[in-house]
């Protein structure tokens, strides 16, 4: 690895700006950071806590034009232009990415997520404190996880190492003014593991359990949960009229929403919150994983801190472990 | 632009022909613009009323025949749907979805179990196995509705008794035109005990009906593996990615609809 | 404080008045509070009360129709039971109230200790529950209001210029992400077909963004003048940090500027928007 003081940290992200559109974390107000497009790279803040939203809506917009159609003038489909160097993801957050190529890049692919993958180089950061709501050693990466990303970055005193990691990443660094490192890569925060493994083996011996009942007594069945999460991907499909055709937008849902499945007869198969609840759950840890081989969860926390009622699923997880219809 | 390369974006067809099959479904018949379009029975395509939305909808007739959609007008996409006539646009993507193998069935006696707009996915068929009577055995078409009016295809009933035997019903009584069967479909599968011994039975209907024909057939003799359905879901895809049609693990976009009662009796949620 | 409550819940139960008592258990940081539903007397000592229970639990009786239940409630919740079963969406003999007496509430962050009142408890002179079957703690000597004299953040912005204040909310409904958590958590939010999710016809739709979320944000604000009890919730829900009490206050003093009304205070009062008059005082 090599070391990229905070001095010469100006004079890279203003090289990046040149080069393409800087998104990083940029405080919008004390205590709310948010991955912005930087227009002064002293906005950007790299001892950040957490962004409620991951930076997922950068490959797979909250919403989006899928495309306009007039009978007159055909498809028009939106460009994806541009370079885009994505900074500062912590490794959860790219994990979560990740795990979105597999929905997304899996045939038949999606040339919008595949154009913007394409066009992004992903700069991670590592983590040197963990939260209390952290749990991502449970899923094969730590707070100083390069993996998933195009470079990294692990903060040290004075500065940054860092290191290219994919051809990507190495394009980007090299307008950097790096030195040789003198520090030692710091010790990662503790942060504990839970045996997701386990979890599935015997995840589905308790799907018919009261315990989605009690836990989804106090569920609101509002849409937080799937929109802080670096890994959920739901969507709606629907028309906007225009003067002579279609606009067809495609924007973020949640499988909690309580209109989630219902048919237009009226018919819904997931009427009660405890089949969604349970629904969101076996999604990540049972079915994501037998359709792409890894868990749909990346240990964010997101959802543990940003659910209004702390349904905390880090709590059942647990629970499935101990086998019990532990209640919620 | 062909819908290969962007997989969101419908091939566009015109509408050549619209017909009244009951007071709330309508037959489409499409010519589709540019493109092709294979499917085999039991695959769905994707429909677009441009401005609304689109729905899916499964292939009402064989590939020769043209493409036809049976559409019954529930909501938005559907309403709009049925507000559209000959000359005008829509869009449409696919085939998704699996197939009927009707491979396997040679040489069976096949029993069609519909109910309502559940004939849709089934008319094919029966259309497959009057065509190919040497290939498979005895057909037996049962097809409930509400009223006498709400049979669809009821236009096509002389063709269908030829190649097979028909029994029709409707259920609740109240048509005093109607001077044949009164009764509920798992009721008319119950009263003709149709023999399991190298049969195969094919139903679709609204989700209660389908479980209490499975019932009827188990209580007859059919084994899992010789009851086959075809399952509606909430979708907006149909490419399994927008997770909303999954039923547990499997996705009745990708994994369906066509589905064994075997299979059904796998699936961990209510579908 | 906590005993009692825990003894009210677990006799409610015992005896099955109540089939269910909705109140609050300490929430998984150990720090804050949430939710509990208890079914059982046993399950009352989970029960807690302090400051760190800021949720508005009215928002789980609609759901119970048909079902006895207990509920704790500070006044601000008291005051959304009284605009449920004014609008119908209650049964008044349904529901056991356990009303308590509330100091204020924290302005609470899963995860990190607070002792900072929310603000709009600075001002607030209404401590004690507008209805209830069993009271908890003593009602305070009046002025109840703790500081009177505080300035609300209303009234900050309401001295800013047209054009700030303009920004202020464009800029802030810019990052709704229309999770609908101000919608699910607000006990005043119980429509089967919210009009966002209506299609026919066609208000904010499925895009998020805006202007859309400008329909969205301001006409649930309207949707809520003259019910909205300023619990705060919605606010406390949002994960992106958007002021939305600041908005529903506003309405609510424009509310009792014209009508005289207040949210919940009177079970009785007719509701400014859901009451017509043929000679209205008030145009």
């Amino acid at each position: 690895m090599k070391f990229l003081s905070n001095g010469n940290l100006r004079g890279w992200l203003e090289s990046l700006m040149g080069m393409g559109s800087l998104i990083a974390p940029v405080d919008l107000e004390p205590g709310l950071t948010l991955f912005s497009q930087v227009r002064d790279p002293g906005e950007v803040n790299l001892e950040y806590e957490i962004t409620p939203i991951p930076p997922k809506d950068l490959f797979f917009p909250s919403s989006e034009a899928l495309f306009r159609f007039s009978p007159s003038r055909g498809y028009e489909i939106p460009r994806i232009e541009g370079e885009t160097f994505l900074l500062g993801v912590h490794p959860c957050d790219a994990l979560g990415i990740r795990l979105m190529d597999f929905p997304f890049l899996s045939p038949p692919a999606d040339p919008r997520y595949e154009e913007r993958r394409r066009r992004t180089t992903i700069i991670g950061l590592g983590c040197v404190k963990a939260r209390p709501e952290c749990f991502c050693t449970s899923f094969g990466i730590g707070p100083l996880d390069p993996s998933n990303a195009d470079a990294f970055l692990v903060p040290v005193p004075g500065g940054f190492l860092v290191e290219a990691k994919t051809g990507k990443g190495a394009r980007a660094l090299a307008s950097a003014k790096l030195e040789e490192a003198s520090i030692p890569i710091p010790k990662p925060p503790e942060v504990s593991a839970i045996d997701v493994e386990a979890v599935r083996k015997v995840a589905l011996s308790l799907f018919d359990s009261p315990y989605w009942g009690r836990l989804a007594d106090r569920c609101l069945s509002c849409k937080v949960c799937a929109y802080v999460c670096p890994s959920c991907y739901c969507f709606d499909i629907r028309d906007y009229p225009t003067r002579d055709g279609a606009e067809r937008v495609r924007s973020w849902d949640s499988c909690q929403s309580p209109l989630f499945t219902r048919q237009a007869s009226g018919y819904d198969p997931r009427q009660t919150k405890a089949s969604r609840l349970r629904n969101r759950f076996y999604h990540k840890f049972s079915y994501f994983p037998d359709e792409f081989g890894a868990f749909g969860c990346t240990g964010c926390g997101r959802c543990v801190r940003y659910c209004p009622v702390n349904i905390d699923i880090r709590e059942t997880l647990s629970a499935i472990l101990r086998g019990e219809a532990r209640i919620a | 632009m062909p819908s290969g390369s962007d997989p969101f974006l419908p091939l566009l067809a015109e509408i050549s022909e619209v017909r009244d099959l009951t007071p709330d479904i309508k037959l489409f018949k499409l010519n589709l613009r540019e493109g092709r379009i294979d499917y085999r029975p039991g695959q769905f395509a994707i429909i677009s009323a441009f401005g609304v939305g689109e729905a899916p909808f499964t292939f009402a007739s064989l590939p020769e025949e043209g493409l036809e959609f049976a559409i019954r007008k529930m909501g938005t996409v559907t309403s709009a749907l049925h507000d559209l006539g000959p000359g005008d646009l829509v869009g449409i993507r696919g085939p998704y979805g699996n197939a009927f193998p009707l491979e396997e069935y040679k040489g069976k006696d096949i029993i069609i179990i519909g109910g309502g707009i559940g004939i849709a996915p089934l008319r094919p068929l029966i259309h497959w196995f009057i065509k190919r009577k040497g290939d498979y055995g005895d057909l037996l078409i049962i097809y409930g509705a509400r009223t006498p009016r709400d049979f669809a295809f009821s236009h096509e009933f002389e063709d269908w008794a030829r190649g097979a035997r028909l029994e029709l019903a409707i259920d609740p009584p109240g048509a005093p035109e109607w001077k044949g069967r009164v009764a509920l479909v798992p009721a008319v599968v119950k009263e003709l005990k149709p023999s399991p011994r190298g049969s195969i039975a094919i139903t679709c209907g609204p989700p209660i009906m389908i479980h209490y024909v499975i019932q009827e057939l188990k209580a007859l003799g059919f084994s899992p593996g010789q009851i086959v359905t075809t399952l509606e879901a909430k979708m907006k895809c149909g490419m399994g990615k927008c997770m909303r049609c999954n039923v547990g693990n499997k996705y009745v976009c990708k994994d369906g609809p066509v589905f064994t009662v075997e299979q059904i009796s796998q699936l961990l949620e209510e579908f | 404080m906590i005993e009692e409550i825990r003894a009210k819940a677990a006799d409610l139960l015992r005896s099955g008045e109540v089939k269910c008592f909705i109140g609050y258990e300490r929430a998984s940081d150990g720090l804050t509070a949430r939710p509990f539903f208890a079914y059982s007397a046993d399950e009352a000592d989970r029960l807690i009360f302090d400051g760190t229970c800021v949720h508005n639990l009215a928002r789980y009786l609609p759901d119970m129709r048909g079902k006895r239940v207990g509920i704790l409630a500070k006044p601000c919740d008291s005051r959304s039971i009284n605009v449920l079963i004014r609008e119908g969406q209650v049964e008044r003999e349904e529901v056991y109230i356990v009303g308590v007496v509330c100091d204020g509430v924290y302005r609470t962050t899963w995860g990190k200790p607070s002792l900072e009142l929310q603000p709009r408890c600075l001002y607030c002179s209404k401590r004690t529950p507008v209805v209830y079957d069993y009271l908890i703690g003593q009602p305070p000597p009046a002025p109840e209001s703790r500081h009177p004299a505080s300035i609300s953040e209303v009234e900050a912005l309401e001295r800013k210029p047209a054009a700030e204040r303009w920004e202020f909310w464009r800029s802030h409904f810019a990052r709704c992400i229309r999770c609908n958590a101000c919608r699910q958590i607000c006990p005043a939010c119980y429509c089967p077909q919210c009009f966002s999710d209506q299609l026919d016809p066609l208000w904010t739709g499925i895009r998020i963004g805006l202007p859309q979320n400008w329909v969205w944000n301001v006409g649930r604000a309207l949707h809520l003048a003259g019910r909205c009890v300023d619990c705060e919730e919605c606010q406390r829900a949002c994960p992106m940090g958007i002021p939305l009490a600041i908005l529903n206050r506003k309405l609510a003093s424009r509310v009792k500027e014209l009508f005289g009304f207040e949210a919940g205070m009177d079970p009785r009062a007719p509701f400014p928007f859901a009451t017509f008059e043929n000679e209205e005082e008030i145009l």
